[in-house]
């Protein structure tokens, strides 16, 4: 069970409010942690504290040993980080398919030297790159929406969508962000079957999520934040048991 | 070499001739700061400020305090229309930065042509001339200019600091100015408020372009020039921060004028430039740290709006 | 003829300003109005190279181009490490200043101007000759804009308008993209400026001016931003115009004035009643090889 993501001290302030109080973290490939907490503990916080969007104050991150601290946002992504977004962030101008496309791990055809000279060298990867998408939304049962617009489609299947291109680009570490808000219905058993194959496969995934269920049945450890703080970790069962991180979660 | 006499006299004169400066950056900063508007159509006021200041002086051969008067209605009038009929318009159409910037430029080229065709590319000032008698103090040479211009300059200063500080309209801008949705939750009107920012900035214009024009030669371009200036000031005092912008704008003029003793006079207008790329090289976030608010980085500020409300509050 | 070979050339060249304009401001999001400088920049680096240190007028021309291109990113590299807003008031201050540098310099001929450029083709080849290789080269600029914008670089570039931060998450530079388009729209200007010098063989600064400024931006926001052919009707319009003032006979201070107040209020009109331009774009991206594809 190898540690790929370490978080040590990690601590955040904005402008006199802590969104991070000496946090630490540690994700292993396999296994999905559940990120519990009220509103306004820091959870989402917490993700852009590690994927580097947000500058941190103090503390360290480091994936597969190797650290963050000194990467930008785009950079930490190449090493292998991936995050979804609270509301989903897809490109309106693209196409389902493309905005999976856009989202592999290398993209050869966005050196202008290929462009111009290079049509046909192109060829092989694209087979591949589409090949994978068209996997990934068969599996998500979204196969038959792939030239429609993002707009066209339904919240749930956005985010679906969303949780798809964050994984054409093969990460090692996975970072979802309240992938279950606002989608119902048979997505709800999607996502959870997609989240489980990802982490069978050896990614290292952490969920920020309110709905105590999807957490209980999909996460094998659970995190519970309050107020940029860690109060508690355990199996989903104990936390949601606790009577304490019950009144802290619901007295807010 | 230098004596004190020359240094106190540049310095005397650059505290002078920074008066409009400091005019011109307040107003462009005041509006960024409430707006969050780059108003490059500020040019395009200060062209009309000018030129009906001249015309009812050298046309209609009214006097300066009329002259005065007809041209602040006329520039007031002017911002009345930018705001409510330009800027209104294209917020409502919740139009792109590149929009507004491209809007904004044109008006001012437009209105700069528009002169050009009317006035002529030759320089014009408000009076006639523009020598001043000049009294000697020590040996400090002070012309008749410099003391109204001054304070005129601290007099609209102290108003309008005086306004944001103690009028309840003034404090609305403020808040406005910090946080636009929190502000309409409380019931402020915002489209009242970016209004009153407007006629200010505009009011401020066109005193500054009454003192440059009698002190200074005009061409239609000059009104894009002197705009540069107030950028310049606007960013190295820090965006957000109005009284910076006006101190940027003395230390700026007084360096600009100080420099006659180190470069020659034609290259002293190369320097605005200088100053404006070495502005935003160095200091984007201006030299004044206390209000750095929302402008820290681009990803900072994209990430805070992607937290939930209640999320971002802890 | 030569009249008319003149304006064919001008005409060219403004397609291409104005293409390679639309990549910058279109398809890479940028705002600037530094185009007009690297007009010069091509014009002035050609003209120095091949009439004072005898550079033959080929290699002259690409040196003209590469001087615009690094002068482009040494303007875009540090205002983009800051924002995008940055970009735009550094381009009003690296235009305006550098045109200033320009005038006061001896080496380039100061206000009067830079003359005797020594010509290229036409004294072998005849006129025609140059004019072909002017329409040569904007049929090529056309097509080098269409294929970037319709590759796999266009979606990217459509996705990075779209989100900027979403595009970071997929592991993208944003900023070097912004660098590498302004500098390849700004080399082209200066490629544009280098088939300009050693045509008409003289260049004076007032040729780079603001002017210029407002009329490229014109002729891409009213043509159409972020298509093909909307620059070039825009260009082919915005050209055509001042010749017919031109017949009007009117007196020099009138006509400047009379064109600009035409290019500004025509960018106003549109923006307000025909934003999208006259030949407007699609909201979606649609690339070239996606249609290869067989499913």
């Amino acid at each position: 069970m190898a540690n790929v993501l370490e978080v040590r001290g990690l601590n955040k302030s904005f402008g006199g409010i802590v969104v991070a109080r000496n946090v630490d973290l540690d994700l292993h490939s396999g296994r999905v942690v559940g990120l519990i907490g009220p509103n306004g503990a820091g959870k989402t916080s917490l993700f852009n504290l590690i994927s580097g969007v947000v500058r941190l104050d103090s503390g360290g991150v480091w994936l597969d040993g190797a650290p963050l601290n000194r990467l930008k946002f785009h950079q930490r992504i190449h090493r292998g980080l991936s995050r979804t977004w609270q509301h989903v962030r897809l490109f309106p101008s693209l196409p389902v398919l493309d905005n999976l496309l856009i989202a592999t791990r290398d993209y050869p055809g966005e050196r202008l030297v290929n462009v111009l000279f290079g049509r046909r060298r192109l060829g092989e990867h694209d087979r591949l790159a589409r090949d994978k998408a068209m996997d990934i939304l068969a599996r998500m049962g979204l196969a038959n929406v792939a030239d429609a617009l993002v707009t066209d489609l339904p919240y749930g299947q956005q985010k679906l969508v969303g949780v798809a291109r964050a994984l054409m680009g093969e990460a090692k570490c996975l970072l979802l962000d309240e992938p279950m808000a606002g989608v119902e219905g048979a997505s709800y058993a999607t996502m959870q079957r997609v989240v489980r194959e990802v982490a069978d496969r050896g990614v290292a995934v952490c969920v920020v999520e309110h709905n105590v269920a999807f957490v209980r049945d999909l996460c094998d450890e659970g995190v519970f934040m309050f107020s940029g703080a860690i109060m508690e970790r355990g199996s989903v069962a104990e936390l949601i048991r606790d009577p304490q991180l019950t009144e802290l979660y619901f007295g807010h | 070499m230098l004596d004190a006499t020359i240094i106190l006299q540049i310095l005397w004169t650059s505290l002078a001739t920074s008066s409009y400066y400091v005019l011109f950056a307040v107003a462009f900063a005041l509006v960024l700061k409430v707006t969050r508007l780059f108003n490059f159509a500020q040019a395009a006021i200060m062209t009309i400020a000018f030129y009906t200041a001249f015309v009812a002086v050298q046309w209609l051969e009214w006097p300066a305090w009329a002259a005065f008067a007809v041209m602040m209605a006329a520039t007031l009038a002017a911002s009345y229309a930018l705001e409510r009929i330009g800027f209104e318009a294209l917020r409502k159409r919740g139009v792109s930065v590149m929009f507004v910037f491209v809007f904004t430029f044109m008006v001012s080229e437009f209105v700069d042509y528009l002169a050009m065709l009317i006035f002529g590319t030759w320089p014009q000032t408000v009076f006639p001339g523009i020598f001043w008698p000049v009294t000697l103090v020590g040996n400090i040479a002070i012309s008749a200019w410099d003391l109204p211009a001054i304070g005129a300059t601290a007099g609209a200063f102290a108003v309008l600091f005086g306004f944001m500080r103690f009028s309840r309209l003034g404090q609305f801008m403020t808040g406005v100015a910090d946080n636009p949705e929190l502000a309409e939750l409380y019931g402020i009107d915002k489209r009242r408020i970016f209004l009153v920012a407007m006629l200010i900035a505009g009011a401020f214009s066109a005193l500054g372009m009454f003192l440059y024009g009698t002190r200074a030669q005009v061409l239609p371009q000059t009104g894009l020039n002197l705009m540069l200036f107030a950028v310049a000031a606007t960013i190295i005092g820090g965006i957000g921060n109005v009284a910076g912008a006006a101190i940027a704008a003395v230390i700026l003029g007084v360096i600009q004028n100080a420099s006659i003793l180190v470069i020659s006079s034609e290259w002293q207008g190369f320097l605005l430039y200088v100053f404006l790329f070495l502005a935003i090289i160095f200091f984007p976030n201006g030299l004044r740290l206390p209000q750095r608010r929302r402008f820290a980085t681009a990803s900072e500020t994209l990430a805070e709006q992607d937290a939930p409300p209640a999320e971002s509050k802890a | 003829m030569e009249y008319l070979d003149g304006l064919i050339v001008i005409v060219g060249l403004y397609v291409i300003l104005a293409a390679s304009f639309n990549l910058i401001i279109g398809y890479g999001g940028l705002v600037s109005i530094a185009h007009p400088v690297f007009f010069a920049l091509g014009a002035y680096a050609s003209a120095i190279l091949s009439r004072d240190f005898a550079v033959p007028v080929p290699l002259a021309m690409v040196a003209g181009a590469a001087v615009a291109l690094a002068a482009s990113i040494a303007l875009a590299l540090p205002s983009l490490r800051v924002s995008g807003d940055y970009l735009l008031i550094a381009s009003i201050g690296f235009q305006l200043g550098l045109l200033e540098v320009i005038k006061n310099l001896r080496f380039t001929g100061g206000s009067s101007g830079f003359t005797n450029i020594p010509p290229f083709l036409i004294r072998d080849f005849g006129r025609l000759s140059y004019v072909v290789l002017v329409l040569a080269a904007t049929a090529a600029v056309i097509w080098l804009v269409r294929s970037i914008a319709r590759s796999d670089y266009g979606r990217a570039m459509s996705a990075m308008r779209d989100d900027e931060l979403a595009f970071a998450s997929l592991g993208r530079n944003a900023m070097w993209m912004k660098i590498a388009i302004f500098g390849l729209g700004s080399g082209l200007a200066g490629l544009a400026g280098a088939l300009y010098a050693h045509y008409f063989r003289f260049v004076t600064p007032e040729q780079f001016e603001l002017l210029q400024s407002a009329a490229i931006l014109t002729m891409v926001v009213v043509g159409g931003m972020r298509t093909t052919w909307g620059p070039v009707v825009g260009a082919l319009l915005l050209e055509a115009l001042p010749q017919a003032l031109a017949f009007l006979n009117l007196p020099p201070s009138v006509l400047g004035p009379i064109q600009g107040l035409l290019f500004t209020g025509l960018v106003l009109v549109f923006m307000f009643f025909r934003p999208q331009g006259l030949v407007p774009a699609q909201d979606v991206w649609r690339g070239t090889r996606k249609a290869e594809e067989t499913r």
